[in-house]
């Protein structure tokens, strides 16, 4: 075996024995899942205490069509000032409605609470008085068969994009495509810092305790910073490829069975284009986004894209941490310098959301070609479904890019891990690149 | 025959010159003491003789050819500064070493094992480096170090840590490893070990080579035409009395019996026999014996006087 085999599979091996890398690459996943559906769940179990609303109804007609829910309950109010209504046993808040409601353009509502007041809350009440409202002065016009009307001009429509340039017809969720983008882009940066990190505090570790000296004296400095970074790397790519094979379990057989048979059905139904089978009771972006999680395939191709670009920018940012690492002695001295590696992985961290907003912008675009950004950004793009060649080029430009770092970190490798001493300036780290 | 030359090396950092123009020959099976103050250089030559760092000029040769990194699986070295991983197991660490070295697995555990028990250290296999004393990761260090049975070892101050007993257990082995056929080079401060184990040394001063050959030859040359005379009187007189014939005077401690003790410096062209009679009109001579420089007093005074040339 090659002696940067022999560093890759001390580096690879040291790390995958430890106790907390089996812990958490076990119980993340399962972490996740539970951080998905545990409010759901406790949504369902815990019945959340009622609102108790009491109105005092000036204009003397909205009070009779407001409507009480399970969460939200409407009482006329017996006496006459907020202060006293306030007090009663049993309220929370009241609501105030002045007289001119009906007539006036903008009428404001009072809302006087005993306590803090959900957004869900108010926007349910204005909502409602905004449709009796609306439904009174329609009464204005004597208009025959009303109701009826109203109901058949109702309209609930969704949005379903399907890509026309692509072989098969799949359907799209930009919403789904959005979060998963964004979901994956956050993996990424984690990684990168956390990744990349261990890489710059093993080599402070080495230089520390002066296991350094031996090792070179065997292997050539480069061999043992590209043997440290490529096994560290094999340890993420070990990590990521875990969780996504738990993923693609999860979804081809814990989703199902955690999902309704009806809401399935609905699933199916959206999945094959007919809207109209689908029961009104669910939301049609929800069922989406479970169609497109439900489809093992397009998970895997995207976790694929996703470990390809995460080696590929790893490579680039562990190579800047690892020069980081080299020219300090103790990892106070590093904070400065590895701003240099955190200020782009944020950068892209930021850049991706712009072009999770807007995929196909050109700051989406040069942005994912340019190799300290492209990792994150270009991750963000991907669920949105992007040319091969784009993701070709960025992959490309990423490569050299990281060729180029690995050759300048390799430079100030080689001299900074014989440094002690004094923190170097960047004039100083300049000049070692060019030490023979 | 050579196993080592370096031919007019020199390296410069940034802030300093850390060798100038260096060059010295280790001759194959014998043990080579590389000497000098602390910064002089010595750290950065063993690291050119381990391919670790270039040289801005010059070259090495190793057995006739020009090193490479090949060869460094020829080259055991210990640095001054010892380090292992904190947090793997002795053994696991050992055959790692080895086999970046260039041994094989099963020859790695094999030879281990072998020297494990020789140092008493078996038991020591599966625990970690962090559980073990200085001492005792020394131990291993060594070890490590000898393992591939190289043909140039480099030791870097390789007593220091040690207490007495494993001190000679180590001297031995050093020895051992010579009689095997191993060249090593030592690098030391430590001159009563240079006198006992080095056949040959080079003593680095300022990033040059001062002074460099046989040790004997040198104790015998170096301090050549001295003398340590013995005597009760009046010492001024007698450095008055000697003042034509010698000459670079320092008075000794006493010895055992209170007397006073003078070294000086013949005179080139003066005799012995005229010095004596000399001494002998001023003060009682109680003894006279020609003086043997101990590798300490030549390595103080050819690096003072090499300073003193520089000023």
């Amino acid at each position: 075996m090659s002696k940067i085999g022999i560093v890759i599979e001390r580096e690879y091996m040291e790390r995958v024995k430890k106790k907390s890398f089996i812990i958490t690459t076990i119980i993340m996943p399962v972490l996740m899942l539970a951080l998905m559906v545990l409010p759901a769940i406790i949504m369902n179990f815990v019945d959340s205490s009622a609102t108790t609303v009491s109105v005092i109804d000036n204009s003397k007609c909205i009070l009779p069509g407001l409507k009480s829910s399970k969460s939200l309950t409407f009482l006329p109010a017996t006496d006459a000032t907020v202060d006293s209504a306030l007090i009663r046993d049993g309220v929370d808040a009241v609501l105030v409605i002045p007289e001119n409601i009906l007539t006036a353009n903008r009428a404001s509502l009072k809302f006087y609470s005993n306590g803090p007041s959900s957004i869900s809350t108010e926007s349910d009440i204005t909502g409602q008085i905004n449709d009796i409202i609306e439904s009174e002065r329609l009464k204005t016009y004597n208009i025959n068969n009303l109701d009826q009307i109203l109901e058949s001009v109702k309209s609930d429509v969704s949005l379903t994009t399907v890509r026309a340039d692509k072989d098969s017809e799949e359907s799209n969720s930009s919403a789904f495509s959005y979060g998963v983008g964004i979901a994956m882009t956050f993996v990424l940066y984690m990684f990168l810092l956390i990744y990349g990190q261990m890489v710059m505090t093993s080599i402070i570790e080495e230089k520390g305790n002066r296991v350094l000296e031996v090792v070179v004296s065997s292997v050539k400095p480069a061999q043992l910073m590209m043997g440290k970074i490529v096994g560290v790397a094999l340890v993420a790519v070990t990590q990521i490829l875990i969780w996504g094979v738990l993923l693609a379990v999860m979804s081809a057989y814990l989703l199902p069975a955690l999902i309704p048979a009806d809401a399935m059905a609905d699933v199916a139904a959206v999945q094959s284009g007919h809207f109209d089978q689908v029961s009104d009771t669910s939301s049609i972006e929800i069922i989406q986004a479970v169609g497109m999680l439900g489809n093992v395939g397009h998970i895997i191709s995207l976790i694929a894209l996703m470990t390809v670009f995460l080696i590929f920018g790893f490579l680039l940012y562990s190579s800047i941490f690892a020069a980081v690492g080299s020219s300090v002695d103790n990892i106070q001295d590093a904070s400065q310098l590895t701003s240099f590696a955190v200020f782009p992985i944020i950068f892209g961290l930021i850049f991706a959301m712009v072009a999770a907003a807007d995929p196909m912008g050109s700051v989406a675009f040069w942005m994912s070609m340019f190799p300290l950004t492209s990792p994150m950004v270009m991750v963000a793009r991907i669920p949105f479904g992007i040319p091969a060649w784009e993701i070709i080029l960025s992959l490309v430009l990423l490569a050299a890019g990281f060729l180029a770092m690995v050759w300048l970190a390799g430079k100030i490798y080689r001299v900074g891990i014989f440094m002690y001493g004094k923190k170097p300036t960047i004039k100083e780290l300049m000049r070692w690149v060019s030490y023979k | 025959m050579d196993i080592l030359q370096v031919e007019n090396v020199s390296k410069a950092y940034s802030s300093h010159l850390a060798l100038d123009n260096v060059s010295l020959n280790v001759p194959a099976g014998e043990v080579y003491g590389l000497l000098g103050p602390n910064g002089a250089g010595k750290t950065t030559l063993i690291r050119i003789i381990n391919h670790i760092t270039a040289p801005d000029s010059g070259r090495v040769i190793f057995e006739g050819h020009q090193l490479t990194q090949a060869d460094v699986e020829h080259i055991g070295y210990l640095p001054e500064e010892r380090g292992l991983y904190k947090k793997m197991k002795v053994g696991e660490q050992a055959v790692f070493f080895a086999r970046l070295k260039g041994l094989s697995k099963q020859d790695a555990v094999r030879e281990l094992r072998k020297w494990f028990e020789k140092f008493d250290i078996l038991s020591w296999w599966d625990k970690k480096v962090e559980e073990l004393s200085k001492g005792m990761a020394q131990k291993v260090q060594f070890i490590v170090t000898v393992l591939h049975r190289p043909k140039l070892l480099i030791f870097d101050e390789p007593f220091s840590g040690f207490d007495p007993i494993n001190a000679a257990l180590l001297k031995e082995e050093i020895l051992k490893l010579k009689d095997e056929g191993s060249t090593v080079i030592f690098s030391t401060h430590n001159m009563s070990s240079v006198e006992e184990i080095c056949d040959n040394i080079t003593l680095i001063n300022k990033s040059r080579n001062i002074l460099s050959g046989n040790v004997d030859e040198i104790r015998r040359q170096y301090f050549g035409n001295r003398y340590d005379i013995t005597f009760g009187g009046d010492a001024r007189t007698l450095m008055e009395r000697l003042q034509p014939l010698a000459g670079d005077f320092s008075l000794l401690e006493p010895d055992a019996q209170g007397r006073q003790r003078l070294n000086f410096h013949l005179n080139d062209g003066a005799s012995l026999r005229d010095a004596i009679s000399a001494a002998n009109e001023s003060v009682v001579i109680a003894g006279l014996n020609e003086s043997i420089a101990s590798m300490n007093d030549i390595f103080i005074r050819a690096v003072k006087e090499d300073s003193g040339n520089q000023v």
